[in-house]
C-alpha cells in the first residue's frame, strides 16, 4: 500500500503535464497579474448575479424551467469545480510523501507516508475553516426551493463577490485594521443595549401592552439606540421615557464615535489605496515605464514634445516631489524603488518593464538599478550617472542604457567653442529638433526593400539622408555603404530627417508588402 | 593667434570643461569665489587663476576680456551664474557668453540675462530616453558618433579659396568616394544659420561656407586634407 502511494506521487511529480496544468491553474485562481484572470472573475461575477437575479424574479413570477436547472445546477456545478480546484492547487501532497520517503531511506526507518499526507490533508481542513472557503462552500449548495429561508442561500453567493471585488477587499482590509476601536465600540452597545432592554422589561414588562417578552425589549432598546426609532414599541411610564432619553445620547455618542473610526481609517489608508490603484491600472498594460525620481530631467524627459508613447508610473521617496508630480497632471507614488517589494509589485512576468532611474543621487540609481536586475533581469534599466567615472560600476551593476547629463553637457559646451558650426547641428540631432531627426528602420523579412541595391531607393527626393546600415548586432556599422550594396533581411536603415519623410518612407517601404 | 578663455566656476563642471580647453590648447583663465574650488584648480596645475567676488563690477571690469574671448559661466550656484552672466554682458557686449543650465526656468534666465550660448544640462539626456525607447540602434550609433567611443565622428571644415569643393553644387559632389556623408553647412550667401542636407535647398558650396560631415575618423582626416589643399580637381568631379 505504502509502495503504491509512493509510486503515485512520484509518478505525479515526474509528469511535467501535471505540474504545468497545476502550476497554471493556481497562476489563474490566485495570481492577479495573470492576464486571463480577469475574464474567469466576469464570468464568475455574472453567474453570482444572474443567480441572486433569478431569486429576486421568482419572488412574484414562476420561473421558467431552464432557468431552475440553470440555477441549481450549473451555477452550483462551476462553483463546486472552482471550489475543488482551489483545495487541489493549495499544497502539494506529493513532495511531503516523497521527501518522507527519502528521509526514511536516509535514516534506514520505516516509511511513514500517513504523516505528511496528514500533515497536508491537515493544511487542507485549515483552509477549509477559513471565512473566504466557508462562504464558497455555502454558494455551491443549491437554494433548496421548498424551504424558503435555504432559499437565501443564494446570498451567499453574493458573499462570493468579496473574492473577486477588490473595493470591497480593500475595504474590509482597512476595517481590519480598527478590529481593536470597534471591537470595543460593539461591546459597549453590546453593553448598553442589554442594560436599557432588561431594565425597560423589568419596569414595563407588566404595563405597556407592546412589549411581550425580553427579545420585545431589547429589540426597542437596539432601534432606540440607532436612532432608527420606528416606534412600534415606546415606554409609557416615566421611568421609561428616562431610560429611552438616556440611550438616546448614549446611542449619538456611539454614532459619531464609529463613523470618526471608520473615516479616519479610510483618510489614513486612501492614499494607498490610491496608489494601489495606479500600480494596478499600470500592471494591465504590456509595456510600461517606471521613472524613478521626480527632478529635473524627469520633467524635461515629460514635456519632450515626442511625447510618451509608453504607459509610465514614476516613483519618488518624497512626498513633496510625489505631490508635485501630481499637481503637474502625472501619476505618481509615493515608494522606495530601491526597497524589493516596491518593485515585486508590479507585473514582471508580464510585461516588459522599463525602468528609469533618475534621481540625483548616483548611489541611489546604482542601488535601484541593482534591485531593479535582481526583481527580475528582464527588466530593462536606464540609469543616469552624474558622475562619469561611476560609469563602469553603472555597468557592473546591470543597466542597460547610461546617461550622462554632466559630460554630456560638457562636452557640447567645449563644442560650441571649438566647432559651433558642429556643435549646431549635433545639438539640433541630439534635442531632436524636428529638421534633423535620426530614426531607424528595422527591415523583415517581408519588407520590399530587401534584394534591391541603395542607388535603387531614392533617399533624396524623399529629403532623407542615408547614413548607413547596421548588419547584425555586432558587425561594425556600414556609413554610407556604396551604391550597389544589396539590403539584407534583418538590417537597420539609419536615415536622418524631418519626421515627414521619416514617416513618407516608411509608407512606401513598409507598409506596402509584396 | 592664442585662444583665450574665461571660465568662471571650477565646481561640477568646470573641472571637465577646465581640461577639455586645456586639450584644445586654449590659454585658460579661472576664476572663482569660493576658496576651496579655486585650490582645486590650483592643485590640478592651473596657473592663471584668481579668486573674485562675482557680484562687484569693478572686479570683473579689472579683468580686461576681449571681444574673442570665450567666458563660461558655470558656478555651481545657479543664481549666482545667472546674475554674474548678466554683469558680464553688460560689461562686455561683445564677447562669447556661455553656460550650462540644469533647468528650463534657468535656461530662459540665462538667455534673457544675454549668454550667447546655453547648454541645457538634461535637454539632451531627456531626448537620449525618448530615442532609447524609440529607436536603439540609431541611439547607440549616435552616441558613438559624439562621445568619441566610436571612430565614426562628426567634424566641420571651412572651404578655402581655391578648394575643389568651391563653385560646385552639393548635389554633384560625390562625397561617397572619399567615404564620408554631407550632413549641412552654413552657406554664408544665403545666411548664417546652419543648414541641413535633407533641408531640401539646393546649395553651391563656395569659399567661405562651413560643411559639416561625418564619417570614419581616418576617412574624415583625409577628407579635410583634400579640401583643404588641393586645388580644384576637374576629374574627381
Amino acid at each position: 500500500m505504502n509502495d503504491i502511494i509512493f509510486r503515485f506521487a512520484s509518478r505525479l511529480d515526474h509528469s511535467k503535464r501535471y505540474n504545468k496544468v497545476k502550476a497554471d491553474i493556481d497562476d489563474l485562481l490566485n495570481n492577479p497579474d495573470n492576464r486571463y484572470k480577469k475574464y474567469i472573475d466576469s464570468m464568475v461575477i455574472f453567474l453570482i448575479i444572474s443567480s441572486v437575479a433569478i431569486l429576486i424574479y421568482e419572488v412574484e413570477n414562476p420561473v421558467p424551467h431552464w432557468m431552475d436547472t440553470y440555477d441549481i445546477y450549473f451555477v452550483s456545478f462551476i462553483f463546486l469545480v472552482e471550489y475543488l480546484l482551489r483545495l487541489w492547487v493549495l499544497n502539494d501532497i506529493r513532495i511531503g510523501i516523497i521527501q518522507e520517503h527519502r528521509d526514511a531511506l536516509y535514516l534506514n526507518r520505516d516509511y511513514r507516508p500517513w504523516i505528511p499526507l496528514k500533515r497536508s490533508l491537515f493544511e487542507k481542513l485549515n483552509y477549509m475553516l477559513t471565512p473566504v472557503a466557508i462562504i464558497d462552500l455555502l454558494a455551491i449548495f443549491p437554494a433548496y426551493r421548498p424551504l424558503r429561508v435555504l432559499r437565501l442561500f443564494v446570498l451567499f453567493r453574493v458573499l462570493k463577490l468579496l473574492r473577486y471585488s477588490k473595493n470591497i477587499k480593500q475595504f474590509m482590509e482597512v476595517l481590519a485594521n480598527k478590529r481593536f476601536e470597534l471591537l470595543t465600540l460593539l461591546l459597549l452597545l453590546v453593553f448598553v443595549v442589554m442594560t436599557a432592554g432588561i431594565a425597560l422589561y423589568v419596569l414595563e414588562e407588566q404595563i405597556n401592552p407592546n412589549i411581550d417578552s425580553l427579545f420585545d425589549a431589547l429589540y426597542w432598546s437596539l432601534v432606540t439606540i440607532s436612532t432608527v426609532g420606528y416606534g412600534d414599541i415606546s415606554p409609557v411610564t416615566n421611568e421609561g421615557k428616562v431610560i429611552s432619553m438616556l440611550i438616546i445620547i448614549s446611542g449619538i455618542a456611539m454614532i459619531s464615535f464609529s463613523t470618526s473610526v471608520i473615516v479616519s481609517a479610510f483618510s489614513e489608508k486612501l492614499s494607498e489605496l490610491k496608489e494601489n490603484r495606479i500600480v494596478e491600472q499600470i500592471n494591465k498594460s504590456d509595456k510600461f515605464l517606471i521613472i524613478c525620481g521626480y527632478g529635473q530631467l524627469t520633467k524635461m524627459f515629460l514635456r519632450q514634445e515626442e511625447g510618451i508613447e509608453h504607459n509610465y508610473i514614476i516613483l519618488d521617496k518624497d512626498q513633496d516631489r510625489v505631490d508635485t508630480a501630481i499637481s503637474d497632471g502625472y501619476d505618481a507614488i509615493k515608494a522606495d524603488a530601491s526597497r524589493h517589494d516596491t518593485l515585486s509589485k508590479f507585473s514582471v512576468d508580464y510585461s516588459k518593464i522599463t525602468m528609469l532611474c533618475l534621481t540625483n543621487s548616483d548611489i541611489e540609481n546604482i542601488y535601484i538599478t541593482l534591485n531593479a536586475k535582481i526583481v527580475d533581469s528582464k527588466i530593462e534599466v536606464i540609469a543616469r550617472a552624474n558622475d562619469s567615472a561611476l560609469y563602469k560600476k553603472f555597468v557592473r551593476a546591470g543597466a542597460d542604457h547610461i546617461l550622462m547629463p554632466n559630460s554630456v553637457a560638457n562636452t557640447m559646451l567645449l563644442a560650441a567653442i571649438s566647432q559651433p558650426v558642429m556643435h549646431k547641428a549635433v545639438l539640433a540631432i541630439l534635442t531632436g529638433k524636428n529638421i534633423a531627426k535620426i530614426d531607424e528602420m528595422t527591415l523583415y523579412d517581408d519588407n520590399i526593400l530587401i534584394g534591391k541595391m541603395v542607388k535603387d531607393v531614392d533617399f533624396k527626393s524623399m529629403k532623407l539622408l542615408f547614413i548607413g546600415i547596421q548588419r547584425g548586432r555586432d558587425n561594425p556599422f556600414m556609413l554610407n555603404p556604396p551604391k550597389d550594396e544589396v539590403f539584407q533581411g534583418g538590417d537597420i536603415i539609419i536615415m536622418m530627417g524631418k519626421k515627414i519623410s521619416h514617416a513618407h518612407f516608411r509608407d512606401i517601404y513598409q507598409e506596402h508588402r509584396v | 593667434m592664442t585662444k583665450r578663455a574665461f571660465l568662471f566656476g571650477y565646481g561640477r563642471h568646470g573641472r571637465a570643461i577646465a581640461e577639455g580647453l586645456k586639450l584644445e590648447e586654449f590659454q585658460i583663465v579661472i576664476l572663482e569665489s569660493e576658496d576651496t574650488n579655486l585650490k582645486a584648480a590650483q592643485d590640478d596645475g592651473y596657473l592663471d587663476t584668481m579668486l573674485v567676488d562675482v557680484t562687484k563690477d569693478s572686479q570683473l571690469e579689472a579683468l580686461s576680456i576681449e571681444d574673442d574671448d570665450k567666458v563660461i559661466c558655470v558656478m555651481d550656484d545657479e543664481h549666482l551664474n545667472v546674475f554674474l552672466t548678466l554683469s558680464l554682458r553688460s560689461l562686455y557686449e561683445h564677447s562669447f557668453l556661455l553656460s550650462i543650465s540644469d533647468s528650463i526656468h534657468t535656461t530662459q534666465k540665462l538667455k534673457k540675462a544675454g549668454a550667447n550660448r546655453v547648454i541645457s544640462l538634461y535637454e539632451v539626456s531627456a531626448n537620449r530616453i525618448h530615442n532609447i525607447l524609440k529607436r536603439p540602434t540609431a541611439t547607440q550609433l549616435l552616441d558613438g558618433f559624439v562621445t568619441n567611443h566610436s571612430d565614426i565622428s562628426f567634424k566641420e571644415m571651412t572651404i578655402p579659396t581655391g578648394s575643389m569643393l568651391d563653385g560646385q553644387m552639393a548635389d554633384d559632389i560625390n562625397f561617397g568616394e572619399y567615404r564620408v556623408l554631407l550632413v549641412g553647412m552654413i552657406d554664408e550667401e544665403l545666411s548664417h544659420g546652419f543648414l541641413f542636407i535633407t533641408a531640401g535647398v539646393e546649395h553651391k558650396i563656395d569659399a567661405g561656407d562651413t560643411i559639416v560631415c561625418i564619417g570614419d575618423d581616418e576617412d574624415l582626416e583625409e577628407f579635410e586634407k583634400s579640401v583643404v589643399n588641393k586645388p580644384k580637381l576637374e576629374e574627381s568631379i
